[in-house]
């Protein structure tokens, strides 16, 4: 199977992988293949990333989805056949619009001012992945995409990502939160006391170490929250079965460095053990690696390293006479990088025979610029997808 | 004041990819090569600090990987687990409420608890005493992704703010003066020459040294690739290829390419190493090369903390600092 075939089998695609390897830039050019193609295509994308918003014809991306303008795609050459919107993911913005969505009325002002809700929507970790699943499942149910590219959370906080259901689920357990949606200094929680002494002890413990407030607002903030949960459990069940879906497929992103490829594998089989396996690899960032033409330069060796640096610099030094300097540097330079390159295609050689047959791996040269904008993003096709879409 | 290497605690923030790890690193290296009993810390339990120092792995218990030099994982619930043996004595209660669900459940759903006792714990691991002597004379942490590491470093004076009088909101102001304290902590940021990455620490820069108020070390500019190639010497060697004979033709149009590669990231570095130094107030800015390597071993981390320590030396920095 190819990356292509692979994306037009998919209706949604996940990119996941470290911080630092191009993520957001393969997912948008990932998505603008599927627009050329003729779908009607959406990239949700977590980085503020103005400059692929500017790129992109956009003021700024924000948590709805905006069309691409057809002259932004005129000015650079590009006639897609579907259509390319993007939208950013907002935090604070999505959990607000949560509550406003299944909050009963007379709760939403009493939610939205519990300092346990504001915390919880701004600074608890995994919330933003909840929030991106959530606006997963929005996109996937609207029946408005044909194509739903996501860019996710630097790896550890993909595997949030993958889990924020699951932990979500956890969370919203319906024993556990018997105790919590209770007022605090109700009956209760005297109870809870009463029969269960550790519980009572731990309580007496928390009160003591955080003040009685802490646990009056959780508690209070469940209390309000009470009648959202059994939709949130039938959401989640729903997002889960998008994330297996058969619809669904990931993509991981990653660079030939050893240490982003160390988490590579180790995200890899996370995500094989929450049965949400990997479909295919964009190695990105890759350095080339010369290798002479069979019966040519020399012993006939394929292999051009540092123990031919001599030999190399003759042969610059033959096509540029009397520039020594020059020549010493070239080498020197070309030497630098063929170590990079050898040492990469070995990892990379030993990271593709860890994966299935049937997963494709594409390789995407490190170019010398940074890629931000669409005919920029329409020129990694070749790279991904081995052509260029037909626009 | 004392130098920024005399600190006792050291972060190393910066954007995912831009090699805090390898700086985190380099600069426990340093410090334990100047005599100090140093305590490098991975965040997240993920091994990659541990690994480039040539550990397997790293645990909650350290691990000696080199003369005066340890390596440790911390991580939130098991912080607050060792937090908790401290003050509850009684082990048979603390299993017991280690199984319990009310516990897994506050521990889950407290705003930011995870993240208080990370820090709590490099906060404790940096002032902890043995027998009247400090244990570590310098703890350097290898903390996540710029945004991530500032809700860790913010979440001390959060906590001082909004928790109720109580143990947690004394330790909270402790935990949070001893960060603010600039003979105490530094926090380095480490970037790369590029657009996104400068933007992202010009942000971080004025975050921690605005709202934060947190103490500033180094800004390491990693990965400068330096070499450049005039466009005429290129196009001569590339015509020169093309009349070539042909084994020797695809050599030289690959050296072409190479040097063009080079020079396109020298030109790229150039520009925003140049916007970073225009827009930071401190000339504590520190650059270390590209290294090109097949394979990143302990032979590329000495060499680029040597690099590093030669940057940093402290007579430069007071040098600079005065200018």
């Amino acid at each position: 199977m190819t990356l292509g075939e692979l994306v037009a089998g998919h209706r949604v695609v996940i990119a996941a992988g470290s911080g630092g390897v191009g993520k957001t830039t393969v997912a948008a050019s990932i998505a603008l293949w599927g627009a050329l193609g003729g779908r009607r295509t959406v990239v949700l994308t977590i980085d503020p990333a103005r400059r692929l918003a500017a790129s992109l014809g956009l003021e700024s991306l924000d948590a709805e989805p905006r069309d691409i303008p057809a002259e932004v795609f005129a000015a650079q050459g590009l006639r897609p056949r579907g259509g390319l919107a993007a939208m950013m993911l907002d935090q604070k913005g999505a959990w607000d619009a949560l509550v406003e969505r299944h909050a009963p009325a007379e709760a939403r002002a009493r939610i939205l001012a519990n300092p346990f809700y504001q915390h919880l929507s701004q600074t608890f970790a995994g919330s933003y992945e909840y929030v991106a699943i959530e606006q997963l499942c929005a996109l996937a149910e609207s029946g408005r995409w044909d194509l739903i590219v996501v860019d996710t959370p630097p790896t550890r906080h993909a595997l949030d990502f993958l889990e924020a259901p699951r932990r979500l689920d956890d969370f919203l357990d319906r024993k556990v939160i018997r105790w919590f949606v209770r007022p605090y200094f109700s009956a209760g929680w005297s109870a809870l006391r009463a029969v269960n002494r550790t519980a009572g002890f731990l309580l007496r413990r928390l009160e003591q170490a955080t003040g009685v407030s802490a646990l009056a607002e959780i508690s209070d903030f469940f209390g309000s929250m009470s009648g959202l949960f059994d939709n949130f459990h039938e959401r989640i069940e729903r997002a889960t079965a998008i994330l297996r879906g058969a619809e669904t497929a990931f993509v991981l992103v990653t660079s030939p460095e050893e240490q982003v490829l160390g988490d590579a594998e180790y995200l890899s089989s996370k995500m094989a053990a929450l049965h949400m396996p990997l479909r295919g690899v964009v190695m990105n960032r890759v350095h080339a690696e010369f290798r002479a033409a069979a019966g040519g330069r020399g012993g006939g060796r394929a292999e051009v390293g540092p123990e031919d640096v001599a030999d190399v610099a003759a042969a610059i030094g033959r096509a540029l006479p009397g520039r020594p300097e020059e020549t010493a540097a070239l080498a020197e330079n070309f030497a630098d990088y063929q170590a990079l390159a050898r040492g990469e295609s070995l990892r990379i050689e030993q990271f593709a025979a860890g994966l299935s047959r049937r997963v494709p791996l594409v390789r995407v040269p490190n170019f010398a610029r940074d890629v931000h904008d669409l005919a920029s993003l329409a020129a990694m096709h070749a790279h991904l997808f081995g052509a260029r879409v037909a626009a | 004041m004392p130098g920024v290497l005399d600190r006792r605690v050291h972060f190393v923030i910066g954007k995912g990819g831009v090699g805090k790890t390898t700086v985190a690193a380099a600069l426990a290296l340093i410090l334990a090569r100047r005599g100090r009993r140093t305590l490098a810390v991975e965040m997240e339990a993920s091994g990659r600090l541990a690994a480039v120092l040539g550990a397997g792995g790293a645990g909650a218990q350290p691990v000696e990987v080199g003369p005066g030099l340890h390596v440790a994982a911390v991580e939130g619930r098991a912080a607050l687990e060792e937090y908790l043996q401290l003050v509850i004595p009684v082990k048979r209660l603390l299993h017991t409420i280690f199984a319990s669900r009310v516990y897994q459940y506050f521990v889950a759903a407290a705003p930011g608890l995870k993240e208080l006792m990370t820090v709590g714990k490099i906060w404790y691991e940096a002032t902890r005493e043995e027998a009247g002597l400090r244990a570590w004379d310098a703890v350097v942490v290898d903390a996540p992704a710029t945004g991530h590491a500032l809700q860790h470093l913010r979440m001390p004076q959060a906590a001082r703010d909004t928790f109720g009088a109580g143990l947690v909101q004394r330790e909270a102001a402790r935990i949070a003066a001893f960060l603010r304290d600039p003979r105490a902590t530094a926090i380095h940021l480490v970037t790369v020459a590029e657009e996104m990455p400068v933007t992202e620490a010009l942000e971080a820069h004025a975050e921690l040294t605005g709202p934060l108020g947190l103490p500033l070390g180094w800004v390491v500019v990693n990965r400068l690739h330096r070499r450049r190639f005039a466009a005429a010497l290129l196009d001569a060697l590339r015509t020169a290829a093309a009349q070539a004979p042909a084994e020797w033709g695809a050599l030289l149009a690959a050296v072409a390419d190479r040097a063009r590669e080079e020079e396109g990231w020298a030109a790229i570095n150039a520009q925003h190493l140049a916007a970073l130094r225009a827009a930071l107030p401190v000339a504590a800015v520190a650059e270390l090369p590209f290294l090109f390597v097949e394979e990143f071993d302990r032979a590329a981390l000495a060499r680029l903390s040597d690099v590093l320590e030669a940057a940093i030396a402290p007579a430069r920095m007071r040098a600079r600092v005065r200018s």
